[in-house]
């Protein structure tokens, strides 16, 4: 058996694979069990958005922009926002600040919710997620009523938020927060101490400080390094500087120590939402803005769920952006990953790779599809996207409920 | 504040060198240097300030010349250092020996710009498909994205 040590294996890990859930090519090099090298291979999932955004005016931008990512779709329209208000010399009312903040507030309970049933899903652990995603469903309720969608809440524009908040709102959501706070005490409990989960999930994935610095890791697998870096109190944007919040660390530098970073970030989120629901203040949501923008360039950042997002804007006196760069959280993460993975076991590959809590529609920004069926990749045109969509709905023969018009 | 003591600390380090250092708002700063000046500049800043993190370097078509920034975080400020290259040679120096998390962000700029990245420790494509026609980088500004005709159905 001695002369087989040295013989290594090539795996591929996607494009399309049933441990990942958006499309990734992860190619490994394996010897048994333990991976010896990673290399990935990014732009499954690119769409072109930095060009199409050359094309679109300052205000289409905003819903492009909100459609590059459906978890942190808030993320990227508010990085956008507050960039272009400093290049418009607006200033945004304080209440639709608040606003603002609360929404992505509400979104990070909500990604960190979803990742922490991801978490528990990888490790074996379908209880765990199941309870969570259930959690999940009160924060998104509160998202639905305040903004009318559970995907993009399209709650930015320039000069402050589309939308208020009544008193009804804000009891009601004060409720729910005191539920999920309670819920997450004992995720929290079940996180720090249930023997099998800890077993799972101590040591895996190890990011040392120095390396987690250096390769510029980003957002909470940063921070369960122990490094203390946050945008939210370094860089501080929207309503941040006034919020009682701390930024949360562990010293573990595994996937325990990010599952632990986020569950405590769920009770700071718990807590600012409060403060920002008892102490919204009055007066209007928004102000006019103009319809052209002054030439200039800005670099506008905001701490993601996942970690530190950042746009570079540059405007060369028109109604669109010379330039729009998107650096999205995940893109940052993956140097560090591959160097998590390396030395890992094959068992480990869901785990470390959820750990970064991937999002790969957010990491790339041209539409190829694959068809599952026979694998062969073909480009298919809108049109005949459409034409399919057409004979399906007809084939089934849907009637709306007491219409007098069939759908 | 924090951004003065950096401002005059880089102007003192690099007299001659640095063309400007702006400020346009609390915790931004930005750095204009010589090509040949940047991995200087930025073992500078790593060293000195503490500038490890580099958010993400973007790339701007400007004509005649490439402009390239790189933007690098600290605790405090976040800071862009700007680089031109001209359209005829756009060869930049790979910051990666001084940054490692670098290299990603370079090969995205080679897809997308078409620009040369000195002693980058992977060359290799990132973003754009295998049979992606060679010399065409979508994100110069005289490359323009054709929409194949689409027909609609029942349309007019």
């Amino acid at each position: 058996m001695d002369d087989m040590s040295g013989l290594t294996y090539n795996v591929p890990i996607g494009p399309q694979h049933p441990a990942l859930k958006e499309p990734i090519s992860l190619r490994m090099t394996l010897e048994g069990e333990i991976i010896r090298d990673v290399d990935v291979r990014l732009g499954y999932n690119h769409r072109g958005i930095e060009k199409l955004a050359e094309q679109r005016n300052w205000v289409q931008n905003i819903y492009l922009t909100e459609r590059i990512c459906g978890i942190c779709s808030h993320s990227h329209t508010t990085c956008f926002v507050q960039g272009v208000e400093k290049l418009m010399e607006l200033e945004p009312t304080k209440r639709g600040l608040y606003i603002r903040t609360l929404v992505a507030e509400l979104e990070r309970i909500h990604s960190h919710l979803l990742w922490l049933g991801v978490a528990g899903h990888e490790a074996g652990f379908d209880t765990f997620f199941m309870y969570t995603w259930r959690d999940r469903e009160v924060v998104m309720d509160i998202l639905e009523t305040i903004s009318g969608n559970r995907v993009h809440y399209a709650m930015n524009i320039f000069g402050g938020a589309r939308r208020d908040i009544d008193d009804q709102q804000k009891a009601r959501m004060l409720d729910d927060l005191q539920l999920l706070k309670k819920r997450t005490e004992y995720y929290f409990k079940i996180g720090a101490t249930e023997p099998t989960f800890v077993a799972r999930l101590a040591g895996v994935g190890k990011l040392p400080k120095q390396t987690a610095l250096s390769l510029c890791a980003v957002g909470p697998t940063l921070r369960a390094s122990n490094i203390p870096r946050d945008v939210r109190k370094d860089d501080p944007y929207a309503a941040y500087d006034e919020l009682p919040f701390e930024v949360c660390t562990a010293d573990s530098c595994d996937v325990l120590g990010r599952v632990v970073v986020r569950v405590k970030e769920l009770f700071e989120s718990y807590k600012m939402c409060e403060y920002m629901l008892k102490n919204l203040p009055p007066g209007p949501i928004n102000v006019k803005y103009p319809r052209r923008v002054k030439e200039g360039e800005v670099v506008s950042r905001y701490e993601a769920p996942r970690g530190e997002n950042i746009h570079y804007i540059k405007s060369n006196g028109t109604d669109k952006p010379e330039r729009l760069k998107v650096r999205a959280p995940t893109l940052g993460n993956y140097p560090a990953t591959l160097v998590m993975l390396k030395g890992a076991f094959i068992a480990d590959i869901p785990l470390i790779f959820a750990a970064i809590d991937p999002c790969i529609c957010c990491a790339e920004r041209l539409v190829e599809l694959v068809d599952s069926r026979t694998g062969t990749e073909r480009t298919v045109t809108f049109s005949e996207l459409r034409q399919k969509a057409i004979q399906h709905y007809k084939s089934l023969d849907l009637k709306k409920r007491d219409s007098a018009w069939p759908l | 504040m924090n951004d003065e003591k950096i401002i005059s600390r880089i102007k003192e380090q690099f007299q001659d060198k640095t063309a400007e250092v702006t400020n346009p708002a609390p915790r931004r700063i930005f750095v204009k240097v010589d090509r040949p000046d940047l991995l200087a500049v930025t073992r500078f800043l790593r060293d000195t300030f503490n500038f490890v993190h580099v958010s993400t370097i973007s790339g701007v078509d400007k004509g005649e010349v490439f402009e390239i920034l790189y933007h690098l975080a600290n605790e405090s400020c976040s800071l862009t250092v700007r680089i031109t290259t001209p359209r005829n040679e756009p060869k930049v120096p790979s910051i990666c020996e001084v940054i490692p998390g670098a290299v990603l962000y370079e090969r995205e700029l080679q897809d997308m710009f078409g620009l040369v990245i000195e002693n980058i420790p992977d060359p290799r494509p990132l973003l754009l498909p295998d049979d992606w026609p060679k010399g065409q980088y979508p994100l110069r500004k005289d490359w323009i994205f054709e929409r194949p005709e689409e027909k609609i159905p029942g349309g007019g």
